[in-house]
């Protein structure tokens, strides 16, 4: 699960800096010479820094959401308007004076687009599986028209959230689709 | 050397910040307790509350670095008094104002006041244009303030020297104190950032006043309000590692830091990259271009390269095997700068485009930015407050309240923020007055929070009369 590796990473990163930190503190009280060649360890520690981030940089930025199914052709479109408390979702486009949605049905291990805006302030369009995990999101927002696109391998139901704060009422402010 | 003037002003600094915080620090643990289901706040009030804490956080943060920075900045070049006293009086007006338009007002946009939120009235209708009125006049005293401060150092230093450029020669005949070279690379982007938020008041004010007829574009607001607010949000921070360079040796018995080619390489690239992180507050806006998605990734891992191996590795250097006359400044800034090393390992994580998708607006933000804060640059700023307060007046240091104020610190702190960091794994949202059923680990997170951040509200609490009481012997006193 991608948020339970994350958690690892960053214990392990954490770990790591406590030790260190720990470390280094409890030298000073033996002094002796201080580190010996710091200009030279100054520049290793530099050069393991730039090549860990590059690693990460080059492995992760391709896998960024903008990149996922561009190539392909959506199996189902789904527009969606967010508006002060709501989410509007259907397989037509959504007439801004006359907002109107109804239940969604889509089809599991096919691409799936999700054409997201807003009526009125900024929103979040975030989606969780069943077991209350945030699988992906995009967000809503008024004068433009993000496209998200993603296959669910999993069938059930899935729930969106509001993940933008949006004002009052904006913890209650959900809907749900079905994945076949 | 430092005339009576601006101990004094440094010390009502001091003393309003403090006040503030411990305030502030309240509202949160308010918030935790009724996200835990052991208060039951409306959510207007708890949306108002979330506002004026994030906006008070900010705002004191920054204005703590600031003091600090003018203080030390006499031990170099003399600094206006006037426009420090006019940023102390349009900071207090602005802040009283927030806390009424917030408090009585119900205005709740979060301190983000996302465009066209502040439009969407669900308040009191004098709040938003007041709102609007405060926010400049924030920015306008912060602005007076940086620019007086850098034209001072620049009536010393030439602009080159300024930036140490003279250091990437063999043998730089003008020395730049690395103080004077992050004061004023801190106060280009202070300065950006307060100029962009002008800007972003001034579109503002324009729709505002068109009543209709002029409408901004959301995607350019979000820009703006991000590259204001994730810059001034930096800032702060940096501000406070200028007080740790002048002071960390000083304090421990150790000489003066000094500037080197690395020094002075990594600070201007730290410029860049501050300036240009602030797009990894957009990824999920997919409509922005992806170049600059891009570039918000790579500038946020760039960022961290001189932040690690020049300050952090400094530090370690510094204290490496060395004698040091530990203190409760400089191991507040030694515990600092462990914190803002591990709230940046959150950060770095979060600033990752494909993390980001499953952690935007998860707690995972406020998870990783409160450590850098409430263990990073609070505790840079706590290292001042009680290195000032020790100047003037009796310095007897207590060690055993000196432990049992960093380890209560250290406790509280570490519990807050793993509440934060396991809830934003866990999927939780952000900025939710309540949780929804499904979200069983919730409530229990929010109260283990809500408890470690009282645990941490003691040792403030201390420090906050010990402080204080030295530093209103320093307003009443004649020398």
């Amino acid at each position: 699960m991608h948020q339970n590796s994350i958690l690892l990473l960053f214990f392990f990163l954490m770990g790591i800096a406590l030790i260190v930190f720990t470390y280094i503190f409890f030298s000073s009280k033996k002094a002796d010479q201080g580190m010996s060649n710091p200009l030279k360890k100054r520049f290793w520690f530099f050069l393991i820094l730039v090549f860990i981030l590059g690693i990460f940089a080059s492995v992760t930025i391709p896998n960024s959401p903008y990149f996922a199914h561009a190539g392909e052709t959506p199996a189902k479109v789904v527009h969606v308007a967010a508006a002060q408390f709501i989410f509007y979702m259907s397989e037509q486009a959504i007439d801004p004076a006359k907002p109107s949605g109804h239940p969604i049905e889509l089809p599991a291990n096919e691409v799936v687009e999700f054409r997201v805006t807003s009526l009125d302030v900024n929103h979040g369009f975030a989606i969780y599986d069943e077991t209350g995990r945030l699988i992906t999101q995009t967000q809503a927002m008024p004068g433009y028209v993000n496209r998200l696109r993603y296959k669910f391998d999993q069938p059930g139901k899935y729930h969106v959230l509001c993940l933008e704060y949006c004002g009052i009422a904006h913890q209650i402010m959900r809907t749900s689709f079905t994945v076949n | 050397m430092e005339s009576i003037k601006i101990k004094k002003i440094t010390s009502v600094w001091i003393i309003t910040v403090l006040v503030l915080f411990v305030a502030s620090i309240v509202l949160g643990i308010l918030m935790r307790l009724n996200q835990g289901g052991a208060l039951n706040q409306a959510p207007i009030n708890f949306y108002s509350n979330m506002t004026i804490h994030g906006l008070t956080m900010i705002g004191i943060w920054f204005v703590a670095g600031m003091a600090g920075i003018n203080f030390l900045m006499e031990r170099y070049v003399k600094t206006s008094y006037k426009a420090n006293l006019t940023a102390f009086i349009l900071t207090v007006i602005g802040v009283v104002m927030l806390w009424v338009i917030t408090l009585v007002g119900k205005f709740h946009v979060a301190w983000t006041f996302l465009y066209p939120m502040p439009f969407k009235i669900m308040w009191a209708k004098w709040a938003t244009p007041a709102f609007l009125v405060a926010m400049s006049i924030l920015s306008i005293g912060w602005l007076i303030w940086s620019i007086s401060m850098m034209t001072q150092i620049l009536k010393k230093y030439s602009i080159a020297q300024a930036f140490a450029w003279q250091h990437f020669t063999k043998d730089p005949s003008v020395k730049t104190p690395p103080f004077i070279l992050i004061s004023m690379i801190t106060l280009v982007g202070v300065i950006t950032c307060l100029f962009v938020a002008v800007v972003l008041m001034a579109l503002y004010f324009a729709e505002f006043l068109s009543k209709g007829s002029f409408v901004n574009d959301a995607l350019l607001m979000k820009n703006l309000t991000y590259f204001f607010g994730h810059t001034i949000a930096n800032e702060m921070l940096y501000l406070g590692l200028a007080v740790l360079y002048e002071l960390f040796a000083e304090v421990g018995g150790k000489a003066k830091w000094q500037t080197s080619w690395y020094v002075a390489l990594a600070w201007n690239f730290t410029l860049i990259f501050i300036l240009t992180a602030f797009f990894h507050h957009l990824y999920m806006d997919f409509v922005q271009p992806e170049g600059f998605q891009i570039i918000g990734q790579l500038a946020s891992y760039m960022a961290s390269l001189p932040a690690a191996a020049v300050t952090v590795f400094s530090v370690w250097v510094a204290v490496y095997r060395t004698k040091i006359k530990w203190s409760l400044t400089n191991l507040l800034f030694f515990i600092g700068v462990a914190g803002w090393v591990i709230g940046g390992f959150g950060a770095v994580i979060d600033a990752t485009i494909s993390n980001n998708v499953v952690l935007h607006n998860t707690l995972w933000v406020p998870a990783h930015f409160h450590s850098y804060n409430v263990m990073g640059n609070v505790l840079f700023s706590l290292a001042f407050f009680y290195w000032f307060s020790i100047q003037f007046t009796e310095k007897v240091v207590n060690e055993r309240l000196s432990k049992l104020v960093l380890s209560l610190l250290i406790i509280g702190g570490a519990g807050f923020l793993l509440a934060f960091y396991l809830g934003g794994a866990d999927s939780i949202p952000r900025r939710y007055s309540n949780y929804p059923a499904e979200f069983t680990s919730a409530k229990p997170l929010a109260l283990v929070g809500a408890a470690f951040a009282t645990v941490y509200l003691i040792p403030i609490l201390i420090l906050f009369v010990t402080i204080t009481k030295r530093c209103i012997k320093v307003l009443f006193s004649s020398r």
